[in-house]
């Protein structure tokens, strides 16, 4: 049964994040509460990856066959609501990345979130049950699976952001779920176009009948629904808002999981469904509209995280500098550019989430303005050490993991002509590195008027001293990632 | 031994954890052990010093797999240019480290220093000793970072500032070399530098000239030459003197090689034949020009003891600049690459006795100093051997680089008459830097003594400056080995 096969990982996943709040209730009762959920979190963990990594052999051992699975209810792919799910290089790279990313973040709750709050369950339970939905949406083989999967994901964000339930996280909230909604009503139209011109939502068919589309006027008006839609929800600037708030007025774990799950995910929704399904190329030129974007986004992101003072904002900003730093890759169109992508998608997602980590720890201790960590590198200074390795490969230094990513994506950009660009890019990464370095400077240069020793969250700092080495090993030796994204370069051409 | 460079590389890398844990308990130890590791590469190194002499193509190479993917792979070599600059560079950082244990000896935080110094001496020895530009750009950026944090922690005055500034510029200049890099793996498909210099034949001329500006300008902002010059004085002398004297021994003598290496020798030659490649060495023989009169002029009215020697670097480096400006003329290649050791050796043994001066007077101003001839007579004699070399004087080890530096700009005089104005220029600016080491060394140490009581050095600062000032005086009398070392070179640089 091929289809349970890339359902049941989904399906287990739900399974297990509904079983997360009974369990987290019994927890509460006994007194081991933190080794319980421990306990748990390796249960669920170890049975996810196992059938992620059964899917991976499986695929990798039958690839030279066919380039991708296509998996469906009804063998008629033309089937208006024949729910679809596909396997291909690209989907099982995004599970496997977003599997470990969600283990870290996952991790990191629930040493952060306290077990005994009240709604702490139903917490840990969202965020296994919006990875199901990230993992869900990557593999999904039509653009139905792929929107309900999406909007569920989008929606469960919300609560993680609200958690706290303070006035300010509730605006922000609201605010980004007006932007989703709205999002949606775009993505939707868009949709009912694309279904009109070809009379099918699945991905392959779709981009079949678009080949030969004569008149293009409508499929030019289906892009600009659905890549506003989706850009909404990436947040490319202009449609950048509701980001910062949302991030920042979210608890310190919701936003490292979000910017490394939900962030990453929509660039891939981005990638995917834009670019090399909907309307590669060949099809309808955008290249320069995205080059556009990915200039705009870098340069508003990381203006405004230069002159930022609050920290968890500062990060948010360059959440969106990174955007534009992916769209890039996205706008190069060559193989260098979707490895680099990918690439970019796995450490970019590693570093929001430890830069996000340590805030929250800093948070934690009281310190929420650039003026507040001075000095913190001596006070604390592992923590001061993760934000260091966050910030550098941010900025694109080596051995970073983060130059990698850099290097990647503007020589993509170069070999695809767009010198200009990269040079952007340059030269906001100039901008970039000021600012971190500016950071480091508060934390190291300036003298706190206190000098003790702050008191390190031994437990908190599991998860983010594990991210800081992964960052650092992948800085010095990315072969281990680029052996897994090649296969995914090769196959690119191979989609029909 | 068919794994020398390897270990050469990391040895130092290995060793900085090492410093680190040892340093807690003793900083001597974790001084005595890096030092000792210089001694141990600098051993390796003249290993292979016979098979570079001997071998038909002057070359030694070693090459390990690291990243398949995008062809960077850990490419070691040595040649005739590369190793008297790999050894040089261990020499100052052994005797800065023996320097450190007295100079820093009242400083908190040693364990870091000298972790940081370790991996220091790693990117200094790695940018000389591979041919592959990622790796290089690996090492070039792991200069970077130590660099900041060892002066901004142990610095004086304001140094964080003075750190941010040196970061910041060198940085800017990094990223543009970086583009080059990604511009010149998109021309070749390959990053190793040799091929890379074949394979730049074919490509389209413009692109090249874009190349070879943009990786210039990086390594120009490293060398610190007019007009890039703005962060030399204050780093170099808010710097700890140990530091200083690798900053302005080696790091910018670094630019210059890399200028060699790959501006020259790899992009150049593809455009050598057009009219641009000819202006683009007249504009960089200018730029020297600027640089000797602008450093030696301010070098002669500055009055702070490390400002002197910090503009005197910007001069020195104006040398070197026009030296290599004469490309592809030997003589003059051969009296760059011997004036950037010699100038290293000199230099750093200058900032040595100027920091000696610093921690026994605790003054900076050479107006407030005179008659410290007998009182500290070792700083004395370090100070006037280093001064005289500077300045030109036969016997010490400036005077024969310049020497052949100038034969080689004769030569060059004879096929282009453009050389005549700069090397007149030049000749009046070497008067200059003897006037300024005259004032120097007269302010300070002749005339009366204004001060009562200065004592004489700790026993391991006198023995660093002792080791100098032999290899100073031995380099001047006798500079064959180094000779007839880069002299095997002058093929590799032209690409033969």
């Amino acid at each position: 049964m091929i289809f349970l096969e890339a359902f049941l990982p989904i399906a287990i996943f739900v399974i297990f994040s509904l079983l997360t709040i009974p369990v987290t209730n019994i927890a509460r009762i006994g007194r081991h509460k933190s080794a319980i959920m421990l306990l748990w979190f390796i249960i669920v963990f170890t049975v996810i990856s196992m059938f992620v990594a059964s899917l991976a052999v499986k695929y990798y051992a039958q690839m030279g066959k066919e380039p991708f699975l296509n998996l469906t209810f009804s063998s008629n792919p033309n089937r208006i609501f024949s729910s679809t799910f596909t396997i291909d290089a690209v989907s099982i790279y995004m599970a496997i990345i977003f599997t470990i990313i969600s283990a870290i973040t996952f991790l990191y709750s629930l040493f952060y979130i306290d077990a005994s709050e009240p709604l702490s369950g139903r917490y840990y339970s969202l965020t296994l049950m919006i990875t199901a939905c990230v993992i869900g949406a990557c593999f999904s083989g039509d653009f139905l699976t792929l929107f309900i999967f999406w909007e569920a994901s989008a929606v469960g964000s919300g609560f993680l952001m609200l958690y706290e339930g303070s006035p300010r996280s509730i605006h922000a909230t609201l605010k980004y779920l007006v932007m989703i909604i709205i999002a949606s009503a775009f993505i939707v139209y868009g949709l009912s176009i694309i279904y009109g011109l070809t009379g099918t939502l699945n991905f392959w068919a779709v981009k079949q009948i678009l080949a030969s589309l004569k008149d293009k006027h409508l499929l030019i008006l289906s892009f600009i629904f659905m890549a506003t839609g989706y850009a909404i929800e990436s947040a490319i600037v202009p449609f950048h808002m509701w980001l910062p708030d949302a991030y920042t007025t979210a608890p310190a774990s919701s936003s490292a999981f979000l910017s490394a799950l939900i962030d990453q995910g929509s660039y891939y929704v981005l990638l995917r469904i834009l670019v090399y399904i909907l309307t590669p190329p060949a099809i309808l030129d955008w290249r320069l509209v995205l080059a556009f974007l990915s200039v705009l986004s870098m340069i508003v992101g990381n203006l405004f995280a230069l002159i930022e003072n609050d920290i968890k904002r500062l990060i948010s900003y360059v959440c969106i500098a990174d955007v534009g730093y992916n769209l890039i890759a996205i706008t190069s169109v060559t193989s260098l550019g979707v490895m680099g992508n990918l690439y970019f998608f796995f450490v970019g997602g590693l570093t929001t989430a430890l830069s996000f980590m340590a805030v929250g720890i800093l948070n934690n201790a009281g310190l929420k303005t650039l003026r507040d960590l001075s000095g913190i590198g001596r006070r604390m200074p592992l923590t001061s050490l993760a934000l260091l390795t966050g910030a550098f490969s941010f900025s694109g230094f080596p051995p970073f993991a983060g130059f990698f990513a850099k290097y990647l994506v503007f020589t993509a950009a170069i070999e695809a002509g767009l010198s200009w660009l990269a040079l952007i890019g340059v030269l906001t990464s100039i901008v970039q590195a000021a600012y971190f370095l500016r950071l480091v400077n508060y934390m190291f240069a300036k003298k706190s008027r206190r000098e003790d020793e702050l008191d390190e969250p031994k437990k908190l700092l599991i998860p983010v001293l594990t991210l800081t080495i992964t960052i650092i090993l992948l800085g010095i030796y990315p072969t281990i990632v680029l052996k897994l994204i090649e296969p995914v370069v090769q196959q690119i051409p191979l989609i029909p | 031994m068919g794994n020398t460079l390897l270990l050469v590389m990391v040895l130092p890398v290995l060793s900085a954890p090492l410093a680190y844990l040892l340093g807690r308990k003793s900083p001597k130890t974790a001084a005595s052990l890096i030092s000792l590791i210089c001694l141990i590469e600098i051993a390796l190194l003249l290993t292979i010093a016979p098979q570079i002499l001997n071998s038909a193509d002057h070359k030694y190479v070693e090459s390990y797999s690291w990243i398949p993917t995008i062809y960077a792979s850990l490419t070691f070599f040595a040649d005739g240019i590369s190793l008297p600059m790999a050894i040089i560079t261990l020499v100052l950082m052994f005797t800065a480290t023996i320097f450190s244990v007295n100079y820093m000896q009242d400083k908190r935080g040693l364990a870091e220093y000298y972790a940081l110094l370790a991996l220091l001496s790693a990117g200094l020895v790695g940018v000389f000793i591979t041919s592959n530009l990622m790796l290089f750009y690996f090492c070039w950026e792991l200069m970077l970072v130590p660099s900041y944090f060892i002066i901004g922690e142990w610095g004086y005055r304001e140094p964080y500032r003075a750190a941010f500034k040196f970061f910041i510029f060198t940085h800017a200049g990094a990223i543009f070399v970086l583009l080059g890099i990604g511009a010149i793996f998109m021309l070749t498909g390959n990053l190793d530098i040799f091929s890379a210099q074949v394979a730049l034949m074919n490509a389209p001329l413009d692109l090249v000239m874009w190349i070879l500006l943009s990786l210039t300008l990086g390594f120009a902002v490293k060398m610190a030459v007019v007009p890039f010059h703005m962060w030399l004085p204050d780093a170099h002398s808010e710097a700890p003197a140990p530091m200083s004297a690798l900053l302005s021994g080696v790091i910018i003598s670094a630019g210059a090689y890399a200028i060699l290496r790959i501006s020259l020798g790899a992009v150049l030659p593809a455009i050598a034949a057009t009219s641009f490649g000819n202006q683009f060495l007249h504009s960089l023989s200018i730029l020297g020009v600027i640089s000797a009169f602008f450093g030696s002029f301010i070098a002669l009215v500055e009055n702070d003891v490390k400002r002197i020697i910090a503009y005197s670097s910007i001069a020195h480096m104006g040398y070197v600049l026009f030296g290599l400006s004469m490309f592809p003329y030997s003589e003059a290649i051969i009296g760059a690459v011997l004036h950037l050791v010699n100038h290293a050796v000199s230099k750093g043994l200058f900032f040595l006795s100027a920091g000696s001066l610093m921690k026994q007077l605790e003054i900076r101003d050479i107006r407030e100093m005179g008659g410290l001839a007998n009182k500290m007579p070792i700083t004395a004699i370090a100070a006037s051997t280093a001064a005289l070399s500077i300045a030109g004087i036969p016997v010490f080890a400036c005077f024969i680089s310049e020497f052949i530096m100038f034969i080689g700009a004769f030569k060059a005089i004879g096929d282009d008459g453009f050389y005549i104005l700069p090397t007149i220029l030049m000749l009046i600016a070497t008067v200059l830097s003897l006037a300024y080491a005259l004032r120097y060394i007269s302010h300070i140490f002749l005339g009366q003594a204004k001060i009562r009581e200065a004592k004489e050095v700790p026993l391991l600062m006198k023995a660093a400056m002792l080791i100098l000032i032999v290899i100073v005086i031995l380099l001047g009398v006798w500079p064959t080995f180094f000779v007839e070392l880069i002299a095997t070179a002058k093929f590799t640089v032209l690409g033969g």
